[in-house]
């Protein structure tokens, strides 16, 4: 059964049956549970918190989750071929500096150094993916490795210094806001899970990174390159997490090595939350743009209503954490109900 | 030539080698790496960075892996200072607290994933989250720092010469580790789940048991260490155990042991941490920058899965 429905992406519109199956289907499909749970915390924090809906709370939610989403969806390309990413947030960082020493000291315009940010990015990810390839050793062993090495190539080089002279046009961008409360930063994000869906979706490029996912022996049998896709679903993540870094610069106006914490390792838990509520398999060869990006914002939504509820900002990590808990334990409980009614 | 090809296939062989020869070269460079007062410094880094790879090592010895160590660590930490600054306890009664924590936190790690059947990763992520803000939450990020002189002057004691008392606990560990792991029956049944579960199974091993006990031995070895970092830096800093991500999987993982489960070393490990605290401490005697000793660690941990992979064959081609 689940041999049957990995290659196909999971998508209540991708099925070929009636239509009372294809609706039921989206009924009992883990997007459809996301967007219910973030429309019932929506309506608790309007009624709850004062503010929470006005224009600026919506537009620094919507900036924040731009940042959150992304990162989840740099995360979920390499889960996608069953591997996983620590060195997200290092590579993002990476990727933030080489942007901001472009720009500070050879004095490029700020579009060429964005390139050549998110370059570095998919540099960063070659080495990744080049060497989870060549030694054929797990992704998580390799990634933890190139974290530290990453992180500490970057901080010797950066002497942990801020770049700061960051061109106007570009910080505006993190300031601007669409009709009072909509964030530029944002709509680049949607953009970007756009594409991916398309590739994950339409493309020859895409359909084989979740072959190679799903099954390596197969995908290999049947004429896919394995370690070339494996190669370039890393590359993919170091400019997923490039941007992601790169927003975070618009935002925040500098480019500042400590961003994402102490070897990136901020960025682990909203790396893995987002996909993993999205109920894309740790596994591969399974994936849900969409339940990545409504994952990722309800996880941004739920810190920002709990910190105007008051609770308490140093709780809030513990929230984060049962949530994680409650959502691969909901989303266990609803495969088996799947597979008992013969729906999955 | 056979009792030597026989010695080089033992795990901790290459680790002793590699670190007797570091010390060598070190000391040959910079005659001042086996003095007496740097000698203690590096004891101390061993003690603590032992058990916290100890507490990884266990853990990796049952196939899985648990990033949760640090928070553990961290929280158990806290726990102990706070439970003689705001309640007064006596420092033992504090201990005991404390590493009763670090069991908890273990064993809650153990049975959510042998209930919900999910992998312990994802599982010690979402508790690394949750230990870690219970820490944040308690404390507000701000230290206790009434810690009684009795665990103060534990933490700058000193047995003989240049060692100090924080090696006790770890040596003490260490043999107990090393004999639970070669004698004892749930030191057995952990190599057996980790090699192969279905089969430990099939021979009568309750794996839930096991795995549980393995995540509760990793939460007393980390509640441990957390609590022997709080006598040295004599006070319960909420971000003790934040940095020990990378170190926990360096050691065991430079002393060979095996990502997939069932083999694991404990001297090796031992010989791991040695080898990270040498390197590290060469860094700052030749005053190479600090900021490059995140990307040795790095590099030290690819170098060691590299020869790991060739060892693992090199049997293969010695029988054909």
């Amino acid at each position: 059964m689940s041999a049957q429905d990995t290659p196909s992406a999971p998508s209540p519109n991708s099925s070929t049956g009636d239509g009372r199956q294809t609706w039921l289907r989206f009924f009992l499909s883990n997007e459809f549970g996301l967007i219910l749970l973030i429309a019932a915390f929506i309506v608790i924090f309007a009624v709850s918190t004062r503010g929470f809906l006005s224009p600026f709370n919506l537009f620094s939610l919507g900036r924040n989750s731009a940042v959150n989403i992304m990162i989840g969806l740099s995360m979920m390309t390499v889960i996608v071929t069953g591997g996983l990413n620590l060195a997200v947030g290092a590579m993002g960082v990476c990727a933030a500096m080489a942007f901001g020493w472009l720009i500070e000291v050879l004095g490029l315009p700020w579009p060429i150094a964005l390139l050549g940010g998110l370059g570095m990015g998919a540099a960063l990810g070659f080495i990744n993916g080049w060497t989870v390839v060549r030694t054929g050793l797990h992704s998580f062993i390799i990634t933890l490795a190139t974290m530290s090495i990453f992180f500490g190539v970057m901080i010797f080089l950066t002497r942990a210094e801020s770049y700061r002279a960051i061109p106007d046009v570009f910080s505006a961008l993190g300031k601007m806001k669409i009709a009072t409360y909509l964030s530029p930063l944002l709509l680049v994000t949607l953009a970007c899970a756009l594409a991916l869906t398309w590739l994950y979706r339409f493309t020859v490029t895409g359909r084989e990174m979740l072959a190679a996912g799903a099954s390596p022996a197969a995908a290999e049998l049947s004429g896919i390159r394995v370690g070339r896709i494996i190669i370039l679903c890393h590359m993919l993540s170091g400019v997923l997490a490039g941007m992601a870094a790169l927003m975070l610069v618009a935002r925040n106006g500098a480019a500042i090595p400590s961003m994402a914490g102490q070897l990136g390792q901020d960025w682990l838990l909203p790396a893995f939350l987002g996909p993993v509520l999205g109920g894309t398999l740790l596994q591969g060869g399974k994936v849900s743009v969409l339940g990545t990006v409504l994952g990722a914002f309800l996880v941004t939504m739920l810190s920002s209503g709990l910190l105007m509820l008051q609770i308490g900002a140093f709780w809030v990590q513990t929230f984060l954490g049962l949530m994680l808990l409650i959502a691969v334990l909901l989303d266990k409980a609803r495969r088996s109900y799947l597979t008992r009614r013969n729906l999955a | 030539m056979l009792q030597i090809s026989r010695l080089s296939r033992a795990d901790w062989f290459g680790p002793l080698l590699a670190t007797i020869i570091a010390i060598v070269l070190i000391q040959s460079f910079s005659a001042t790496f086996l003095s007496a007062y740097n000698i203690e410094i590096l004891l101390l880094a061993i003690a603590v960075n032992a058990l916290v790879a100890y507490a990884q090592m266990i853990i990796i010895a049952i196939g899985q892996m648990n990033l949760s160590v640090g928070a553990i660590g961290g929280l158990a930490a806290i726990s102990f200072a706070g439970a003689m600054e705001v309640w007064g306890l006596p420092a033992p009664l504090a201990l005991v607290f404390a590493l009763f924590i670090g069991v908890l936190a273990g064993m809650v790690n153990g049975i959510l994933i042998r209930i919900t059947g999910i992998s312990a990763f994802v599982i010690t992520l979402a508790t690394l989250s949750i230990y870690k803000g219970i820490n944040l939450g308690i404390t507000e990020a701000q230290p206790f720092y009434g810690i009684p002189e009795s665990v103060k002057s534990f933490g700058s004691a000193i047995l003989v010469g240049p060692i100090p008392l924080l090696v006790a606990p770890t040596i003490v560990v260490t043999l107990l580790l090393w004999f639970m792991l070669r004698r004892l029956p749930i030191g057995r049944f952990i190599l057996a789940v980790g090699s192969n579960d279905h089969a430990a199974a099939l021979s009568g091993i309750s794996v839930s048991k096991t795995v549980i006990a393995a995540h509760a031995i990793s939460g007393l070895l980390a509640a441990i260490a957390g609590v022997l970092v709080v006598a040295r830096l004599q006070i319960g800093q909420p971000s003790i155990g934040d940095d020990w991500l990378i170190l926990s999987f360096a050691a065991p993982v430079i002393g060979g042991a095996i990502l997939a489960g069932g083999h694991v070393s404990t001297m090796a490990t031992m010989l791991g941490v040695v080898i990270v605290a040498i390197i590290t401490q060469a860094l700052v005697l030749f005053s190479i920058d600090p900021f490059l000793v995140q990307v040795v660690l790095g590099a030290m941990i690819l170098a060691a899965v590299g020869l790991n992979r060739l060892r693992a064959r090199q049997p293969l081609k010695g029988s054909m």
